[in-house]
């Protein structure tokens, strides 16, 4: 069946080409009519048939944007491409086509059944996006090494798999193979698997499946154990206290201090950090701890706010429902009545009191609908006045305890530069007798020297405080900012929808109304 | 009159029953005690009267109920005779009671030892004889005290006052007893009247109230002449044991339970268990409101026997040590020690059968007349089908207008539990089990005819389309659903009139007309709001569909869409199709999409079919119903009942597996028995014992058992041999007496002779036979015993080299 471009002419897949397959695919008999009259949108075809159009490159598809079934099969495509907006495609036929490798289908989250039947296929990859596969039919291709079936061990929802055709069909263990690799597999090259034959299968290749599902196992730890971390991470980020739970910070003042470094080489100066370190690292966990319980605190109001925003809201919308229930119990009497009525003033005082009905309904619905926003309103300025106090207690604190930090620093800064002046004197006198490595030497010049230097670190350090101090600062405060703000807007939107809703509502009751005198009128 | 008696055996039976138990059971952790005539003070003063004429009553007195009508002989000889002790015992009774009378002659003489079924006084307190029986349901006194109720048949005395003046001789069931009249406005009635109270206008009320007032005074009336007068037996449990917090009165013809402080209680004359007898010292003037029942204070309660009144409270410890003993006598030698005990009782030790427990009521039928009710019980499975209890209640006193009646059932294989009719709205309601075919579990109606006012409810889970309830009224059908795939979750089906065509009016042949199907369904959480229809009506005859959606959770109003399905035809004759005028819809979110008439004609496509698929489910629940009230008719007519397998009398195939096995099983032990038949034993006795066999010995026994066997052999056969000659020499000689007697025999004589002649004949005939069997089977009897020697083991070692 496989033809080569070159023996037939290749189409091109244009909007024509589209159209018509769509037309001619399209609703029959008596809704055909009506189709035509309205014209199809391509977004709104469900399933497209495509096969014998002697087609090589797959092309103005992107408007199918809900197609849920594509059949491209009897071309003579090379390469599966213009798919990536397909993304609700379930079912892909490309089969008897001249593709060559498996691409272009990482978009296709909700695929199920995927044919490349008689393709020139030799590897199986590139599908691991298809996490929802269930049919795979592989047949007819040049697949010839064994090891691709692991590959397929990633598809849990895998059921049905056809291979024959292959060269690794060919193979005398192929089947037994499959079996014991993918057990929960069903169906092989369209036959039923025995159970029987699947234990048989499972107790050959125990001891390598065994060694593979240790590997696939340990594999998952790791990533569970990844992912764990991130989590934890993204908790203290949300907390504004990431990596303040150890010497990071610390650490960071003198991952860029060359002066520093180089100072810790001076006698007593080893003592001096290692205290200094420990102090510093307690003040951290102190920020640590206390951020994360100022972060509890805070959830826990913006959760008792958002309930009793919800139950409010609920509330109120119950209480509309009601109204228009109520309401719409007369409306349908009300409107029989208009129906029945043949008497031309009746109708006309019918119309004003059913007129006046709406009217009311309406003003019902607002009235409720502009108590909630003023309920709503002082609550929000409640929770935004509260919220605010919270995050400024927490930055005093925490800037509090940064200011420690500093304490800290100046402190050690000051020990620092008394060693080295010591230091400095000693050398001076040649008194001093341990050795120095030379660059730490070189710094022993002269006075003016050896307290820039000293400076120089005190400054780094200080300025990594002050950032993490004002990164924690910001962020605080931009969170808090952008959540208020958030809040009124999502209130504003309520209100807009509400109001929008009733008065769409409002105007459908209305109108149903005057078109029924209309009608009735003509009538 | 015999049944009459058969009452008071029974009840006597019942109350020794009762006082097994509670000796068992109640009496064991508490103590329960009879009780004598109440008394007030207003009634001393008849009584004084009437005393003061009567004078002290001889025990020996003849009884007034005569008992002679069942036989006494049966009886065990301790009810017919008094044992020394007993006698003592009596002796020591009356020494009391005379005592009593003289130093209280203004009381009632004391119930001591009445005459027993076979004339014999018997102390009351050996009456009793507790008694451990295998029914769980016996074991607590509330189910106990239901089931003696149930057993017991009130016979009221000739007259009420009667046993105050002779009770000693003439009531031995202590049971015996009248309510007070008082008794009479029962719980139940005031239940029912609570009921009606609510229910009813204030009009009704004030006029029921009048008429409440009147029968009020009625029951006054009544009351005045005998308050106080009747004598009355009930049983009290005290407090202690078995986490009895406070004692209280079991009344036992109702089998309820009375706190020590009801009014209904005047007083206490004496009370007594099978150990003891008290006297209450105490002043009733305020019922038995203000007794103490202390047993161990002699000053309130005077004691009759010295030997156990020393189980004053401190004691009753002990006794309860003595009474977990089940045995009787073991109490009587832990006695022994004392001045004087209670003999034991002589009292056949009570047994129930399950049968009779199962039966409960005497003649598993019982009736109790309640003011303005009648309730009726019946055991299980005497109804052949399965009433098992009625209860009717009466519109007025007299109870000739029924109000309504409840009738439960048990064992109907239709599951019926209760049948429910009420004669003043003419509503019948059946409850069912789980379990009817149908799944139906409540159906009420007024008539069984169909299309009627009718509700149906049913076990959902046991359906496959989750209905619950049917309600139908001569126009209307509504269905309720749960648990659905469909979320359906209603359905309101009206009818029109039926097109008359046809004699015979069936929603088979001739379905009425649906002018309307509303049908609701639950939300579906899968689907969008607007997507996920809420409600749609078919009003069939307008054709049109009306939809209402479900409400997004954040709106208030929900999406509508009205199709209204006219056929036109346009300008050119072509028919039109779809037209943007029979789509009306709402959108809470317009949409793009729905606004093609391609989308609106189909979704008006698939409601058509979808009004088809419901009217033909509405039609198969019409369908339903008639097949349901067939079935009803059917099950109402047969009423079959179900027997459990565990029911091994009653099953009958169960019945008849057990008799094939008990068959089997005897059969089985007979060969057994023949197998282990030791026909050497005999002659191995005779050989010295312990030794080993020789050959030769082995030989001989084998030998000597064989010429034994064929001597026995031809002895039976001499011996029918004998008989046979003896018979036919016989017949010869009778025949040659009537030969030569012929001419001068009367007609009676000579059927004589012919008669013999036949029996005779027929003696011979059947010894011949005998004797020619016996000739067949016994060379082959001898063979298969040689052959069995052979495979004897003793003796198999030693012949094996001759065969």
């Amino acid at each position: 069946m496989q033809r080569l471009y070159d023996s037939v002419e290749p189409r091109v897949m244009d909007e024509h080409m589209l159209k018509l397959a769509v037309e001619e695919q399209g609703p029959q008999e008596e809704a055909g009519p009506l189709a035509r009259q309205e014209g199809i949108l391509f977004k709104d075809v469900l399933s497209l048939r495509l096969d014998f159009q002697n087609i090589l490159h797959i092309d103005s598809l992107w408007q199918f944007e809900n197609l849920r079934k594509l059949q491209l099969d009897n071309n003579i495509i090379e390469k599966i491409e213009g798919l990536e907006r397909l993304v609700h495609l379930v079912w892909l036929d490309l089969s008897f086509n001249n593709i060559e490798a498996i691409e272009g289908l990482d978009t296709l989250v909700n695929l199920e059944d995927l044919s490349l039947f008689n393709n020139r296929i030799s590897k199986i990859d590139s599908l691991d996006a298809l996490v929802k596969l269930q049919v795979l039919s592989l047949g007819n291709n040049q697949i010839g090494n064994m090891m691709n079936i692991i590959y397929l061990r990633r598809f849990k929802a895998l059921r049905t798999l056809s291979l024959s055709g292959n060269p690794i069909a060919e193979s005398e263990d192929y089947k037994m193979f499959i079996y014991a690799y993918l057990p929960d597999l069903r169906y092989l090259d369209f036959r039923h698997i025995d159970d029987h034959m699947k234990d048989l299968a499972r107790s050959k290749h125990q001891y390598s499946i065994d060694g593979l599902k240790q590997q696939e196992h340990l594999t998952q730890a790791r990533l569970d154990d990844e992912q764990a971390q991130q989590e934890e991470l993204k908790k203290h980020k949300v907390a504004f206290v990431e990596h303040l739970n150890g010497s990071f910070l610390f650490d960071s003042m003198y991952a860029e201090d060359v002066e520093g470094n180089k100072l810790a080489y001076l006698p007593g100066v080893g003592e001096l950090l290692q205290a200094y370190k420990d102090k510093f690292v307690i003040i951290c966990l102190n920020i640590f701890e206390y951020g994360l319980k100022q972060q509890e605190k805070r959830k826990l109001e913006l959760d008792t706010f958002n309930e009793c925003i919800q139950e409010a809201i609920q509330e109120n919308q119950e209480q509309g429902k009601r109204r228009i229930a109520k309401f719409e119990e007369k409306h349908l009497l009300n409107l029989n009545a208009i129906r029945e009525e043949s008497n031309v003033t009746n109708i006309e005082r019918k119309k004003v009191e059913y007129g006046e009905d709406i009217t009311e309904l309406f003003n019902v619905l607002m009235t409720l609908e502009m108590q909630l926003v003023e309920q709503l309103e002082e609550t929000i300025n409640m929770f935004e006045r509260n919220i605010t106090d919270l995050v400024a207690l927490f930055i005093e604190n925490v800037q509090s305890l940064m200011a420690q930090c500093r304490d800290l620093e100046n402190h050690h800064h000051e020990k620092l530069l008394e060693i080295s002046i010591n230091t400095l004197e000693r050398i001076v006198k040649g008194e001093l007798n341990e050795d120095l490595p030379d660059d730490v030497r070189a710094l022993f010049v002269d006075k003016d020297t050896i307290v820039n230097a000293v400076g120089a670190s005190h400054d780094i350090h200080l300025l990594k405080i002050d950032n993490r101090e004002d990164e924690l600062v910001t962020r605080t405060n931009s969170w808090c900012t952008h959540l208020v703000d958030t809040i009124h807007k999502d209130e504003i939107m309520r209100n807009r929808r509400r109001v929008k809703e009733i008065n769409q509502y409002i105007d459908h009751m209305q109108n149903e109304l005057d078109n029924l005198e209309c009608s009735d009128v003509i009538d | 009159m015999e049944v009459l008696k058969e009452k008071v055996e029974e009840e006597e039976e019942a109350e020794r029953e009762e006082a097994a138990e509670r000796g068992e059971k109640v009496m064991r952790p508490v103590e329960m005690r009879r009780e004598e005539p109440p008394m007030t003070q207003e009634m001393l003063r008849d009584l004084e009267k009437k005393l003061s004429e009567i004078e002290i009553v001889i025990p020996e007195q003849p009884s007034i109920i005569t008992r002679d009508t069942f036989d006494i002989s049966k009886l065990p000889l301790s009810y017919q005779s008094n044992t020394l002790k007993e006698e003592h015992l009596l002796q020591v009774a009356d020494n009391f009671a005379r005592q009593y009378s003289h130093l209280c002659p203004d009381r009632v003489p004391l119930f001591l030892h009445p005459l027993n079924e076979c004339g014999v006084p018997k102390f009351v307190s050996t009456t009793i004889r507790p008694t451990l029986m295998p029914y769980p349901e016996l074991y607590n006194w509330d189910s106990c005290a239901q089931f003696v109720s149930d057993f017991l048949s009130m016979v009221p005395l000739p007259d009420p006052l009667q046993p105050v003046v002779q009770e000693e001789e003439k009531v031995p069931p202590k049971k015996y007893a009248i309510k007070p009249p008082r008794d009479l406005s029962s719980r139940f009635e005031q239940e029912q009247e609570m009921k009606k109270q609510q229910e009813s206008k204030v009009e009704e009320e004030k006029r029921r109230k009048e008429e409440e007032q009147r029968l009020l005074e009625v029951e006054k009336a009544k009351i005045d002449p005998l308050h106080g007068l009747r004598v009355h037996a009930w049983v009290l449990v005290l407090s202690g044991k078995r986490e009895v917090p406070e004692s209280f009165f079991i009344d036992p013809f109702t089998g309820r339970s009375y706190s020590t402080q009801h009014d209904h209680f005047l007083g206490i004359e004496s009370l007594w268990n099978h150990k003891n007898y008290w006297v209450n010292m105490q002043d009733c003037w305020n019922g038995c409101k203000d007794l103490v029942f202390d047993l161990g204070d002699p000053v309130r309660w005077e004691y009759l026997l010295l030997g156990t009144d020393k189980a004053h409270l401190s004691v009753a410890e002990d006794e309860e040590d003595g009474m977990n003993d089940e045995d009787v006598e073991n109490l009587g030698k832990e006695d022994e020690d004392k001045s004087f005990d209670m003999p034991s009782s002589w009292v056949e030790k009570i047994e129930i059968s399950p049968e009779v427990f199962e039966t409960r009521c005497p003649n598993g039928k019982k009736v109790i007349q309640y003011k303005r009710a009648k309730l009726e019980k019946w055991a299980p499975y005497l109804n052949s089908n399965g009433l098992v209890c009625r209860l009717t209640t009466y519109e007025d006193l007299e109870c000739t207008k029924t109000l309504e009646i409840k009738e439960w059932y048990q064992n109907r294989e239709d599951m019926l539990e209760l049948k429910h009719i009420n004669k003043s709205t003419g509503l019948n309601i059946d409850y069912f089990k789980p379990g009817h075919p149908q799944a139906l579990r409540v159906h009420s109606y007024k008539s069984m005819q169909p299309e009627m006012d009718r509700v149906m409810e049913f076990y959902e889970t046991a359906r496959v389309d989750g209905l619950i309830k049917r309600e139908e009224t001569p126009k209307t059908m509504t269905e309720y659903y749960q648990g659905r795939t469909d979320f359906l979750s209603y359905r309101h089906v009206d009818f029109g009139e039926r097109v008359k065509k046809l004699a015979l009016n069936s929603a088979e042949s001739n379905p009425r007309p649906m002018v309307k199907i509303t049908e609701r369904f639950s939300r579906n959480p899968e689907k969008p709001a607007d997507e996920d229809v809420a409600e749609r009506v078919f009003l069939i005859l307008e054709e049109r569909i009306r939809l209402r959606y479900h409400c997004w959770d954040d709106r208030i109003t929900a999406s509508k869409r009205e199709f209204l399905r006219r056929t036109e035809v346009d300008s050119k004759g072509n028919e039109i199709i779809m037209t943007p005028d029979m789509c009306i819809s709402f959108e809470v979110e317009p949409m793009e999409h729905t606004k093609k008439l391609l989308y609106q004609y189909e979704a008006m496509m698939k409601l058509k079919n979808e009004e088809k698929l419901s009217r033909h489910q509405a039609w198969e629940s019409e369908l339903e119903v008639l097949e349901i009230l067939k079935l009803r008719e059917e099950e109402e007519e047969v009423h079959t009942l179900t027997i459990s397998i565990y029911d091994a009398k009653r099953n009958e195939k169960s019945k008849e597996y057990r008799e094939a096995m008990e068959r089997v099983m005897h059969e089985e032990h007979l060969r057994q028995v023949e197998a282990q038949l030791d026909y050497l034993a005999p002659f191995l006795a005779q050989l010295p014992p312990g030794e080993k066999l020789t050959r030769w010995q082995a030989m001989r026994v084998k030998d000597e058992c064989l010429s034994d066997f064929k001597q026995r052999l031809i002895d039976k056969a001499n011996l029918i041999q004998a008989r046979f000659e003896k018979e036919t020499q016989e017949l010869q000689k009778k025949q040659q007496w009537y030969q030569e007697n012929q001419v001068t025999l009367t007609a009676e004589v000579e059927d004589w002779y012919l008669s013999y002649c036949s029996q005779a004949m027929f003696r011979i005939r059947i010894l011949e036979q005998r004797l020619n069997r016996h000739k067949e089977l016994a060379p082959l009897k001898y063979l298969a015993l040689e052959e069995k020697l052979h495979k004897d083991p003793r003796l198999v070692e030693f012949l094996k080299v001759f065969v």
